[in-house]
């Protein structure tokens, strides 16, 4: 049985050419890659993303991504969603510079105001791919899963990976439909073996750790939490 | 061909190339050719939007790409565009081989060669499209 | 074109291994074809040197012991020299990649190739040379490390 994929978070930065705040995304998310976390990161190269690059839609899909976009069009964001899915975690410079446009110098070439944003959401995506891979770090000590029975309501299968080994994931019945959600059974596992009890600290952290994977949407929160915290429940009482 | 010719670079991020593109585009929108193109980022092609879809297509289009995946120029024909000339960076090294650049953030003084050699290259193809005589 | 087989993904990069094929630990793969190779550059040897702008193999009628330089391929980011696989002779060199280097990195196994090379003492070659499954170890071990710099 496989482990979840080795800890690395995925930047996508849009590198908008139009506006300065474009330039600062792609300087920031190289800033991030070349020097403050060089070993935690891999960049996405969002053209090739878009292109259909498959290396990067695959490690989009099973590893989490922060999408950093100068504006609120928010193109690497939509993009990561369109093709593999949501990003863990979403930036737009415009929301956060405090300088305005002028200040920022020009898309070409940066001011020192300019650079100073560079700098900060830098140190914002370093802060970021921390916390994104602190979740994973704690998960990841556990046992490996025997195995999971299949049940009418749940099935249990394996992702495809591009590498050739397979992530598994459990198929649940969900407000009246299945989906598959990826890494399921080792969530269940490493949450299991770290001796948390389906509770509602729990269904926070488990929630938390499922996003990473799988994209959920806000109006369907409710009904995939009750799903997986009940199909945790259960796994939970077979492993005694 | 009359109107603004449309420059799209890839702005790749994982290569030096990716950055002599995007160096490369404002040189010609801003500097060589200002009111004869225009840079249309790749990104904003993602999301479908009509007026970028509208502009795209009824102008020609050149892509300048940093690498063989030729991404500009993929995505823009995707999106309905005219791609007239797909640019490869690459060629334009090949033409300029003791100019390599090596960084990709800053671009440093082989990478700023190699972009104005190749606006100079994507000046004669406007020209073209244009079908106007340089000038002297 | 041999059929692809084996893969190795470190991060988002992909390494395409076919089976039926042998490899030397410098990134090349050998095609046995009757009394010849034919060599050509592996999948992680062309994605970490980077794109091609130019080669330059050793010319027709040079004879080469395993190990010597073969040739060299300038890409943007380095200038790569590798060693022959096998002892013998060089017979043909790929005309195609002078106008179109990058089929070095399009199409590696199959309009990619570089050379073909008359054998000397292909049994002995054999034996320094790796299998897809051997070879798939040492490129998981080389992809990364290279992540880690």
């Amino acid at each position: 049985m496989p482990e979840l994929p080795k800890s690395k978070v995925g930047i996508i930065a849009c590198s908008g050419e139009e506006i300065p705040e474009g330039t600062i995304t792609r300087l920031a998310a190289l800033k991030v890659l070349e020097s403050l976390r060089p070993h935690e990161t891999v960049t996405i190269c969002l053209p090739l993303f878009l292109a259909g690059g498959e290396g990067d839609r695959a490690f989009a899909r099973l590893h989490p991504t922060i999408a950093v976009d100068g504006c609120e069009k928010r193109c690497a964001a939509r993009g990561t969603e369109t093709y593999s899915g949501k990003p863990a975690v979403s930036i737009v410079v415009n929301e956060r510079a405090s300088t305005d446009d002028s200040g920022l110098g020009s898309a070409r070439k940066l001011s020192k105001a300019g650079m100073q944003v560079v700098n900060d959401i830098a140190d914002q995506i370093a802060h970021d791919v921390d916390q994104l891979l602190d979740l994973k770090q704690n998960r990841r000590r556990g046992p490996q899963v025997e195995g999971s029975e299949s049940r009418n309501e749940s099935k249990s299968r394996h992702a495809p990976c591009s590498c050739g080994s397979e992530i598994p994931t459990l198929t649940l019945q969900i407000a009246g439909r299945e989906v598959t959600l990826i890494a399921l059974p080792l969530l269940f596992a490493q949450f299991r073996r770290a001796g948390k009890s389906p509770n509602d600290a729990t269904k926070f952290e488990l929630m938390r750790a499922v996003r990473v994977y799988n994209s959920i949407s806000n109006a369907d929160e409710t009904s995939y939490e009750e799903a997986i915290m009940q199909e945790y429940s259960a796994f939970c009482a077979r492993s005694h | 061909m009359k109107g603004k010719v449309l420059i799209v670079p890839c702005s790749g991020i994982g290569k030096s190339l990716g950055s002599v593109a995007r160096e490369g585009s404002y040189a010609v929108t801003e500097e060589l050719c200002p009111d004869r193109t225009r840079l249309m980022p790749l990104a904003l092609l993602v999301l479908g939007e009509k007026e970028t879809r509208t502009e795209l297509s009824s102008a020609a289009a050149i892509t300048i790409d940093g690498c063989v995946k030729a991404c500009a120029a993929k995505v823009v024909e995707g999106a309905g565009g005219t791609v007239v000339h797909a640019l490869q960076v690459l060629d334009v090294c090949r033409r300029h081989p003791n100019v390599k650049p090596s960084r990709i953030s800053e671009l440093d003084n082989n990478g700023h060669k190699l972009a104005r050699a190749l606006a100079e290259e994507v000046r004669v193809l406007v020209d073209s499209i244009q079908e106007e005589v340089p000038h002297a | 074109m041999p059929e692809v087989n084996l893969k190795v993904t470190v991060d988002k990069f992909t390494f395409q291994i076919p089976k039926g094929l042998s490899y030397s630990d410098a990134g090349l793969w050998v095609k046995l074809e009757g009394a010849r190779a034919r060599v050509g550059l592996s999948d992680f040897a062309q994605q970490s040197s980077g794109d091609v702008a130019f080669t330059k193999i050793k010319p027709v009628g040079t004879a080469l012991d395993r190990g010597d330089e073969l040739g060299e391929i300038e890409t943007v980011k380095v200038n790569v020299s590798f060693p022959s696989p096998v002892k013998g002779k060089i017979v043909e060199i790929n005309p195609s990649l002078e106008e179109t280097a990058e089929l070095v990195n399009q199409d590696l196994y199959g309009k990619g190739w570089l050379t073909v090379i008359e054998l000397a003492d292909w049994e002995s070659d054999q034996r320094g040379l790796l299998d897809a499954r051997s070879y798939s170890a040492l490129v998981k071990d080389q992809a990364e490390a290279e992540m880690k710099k």
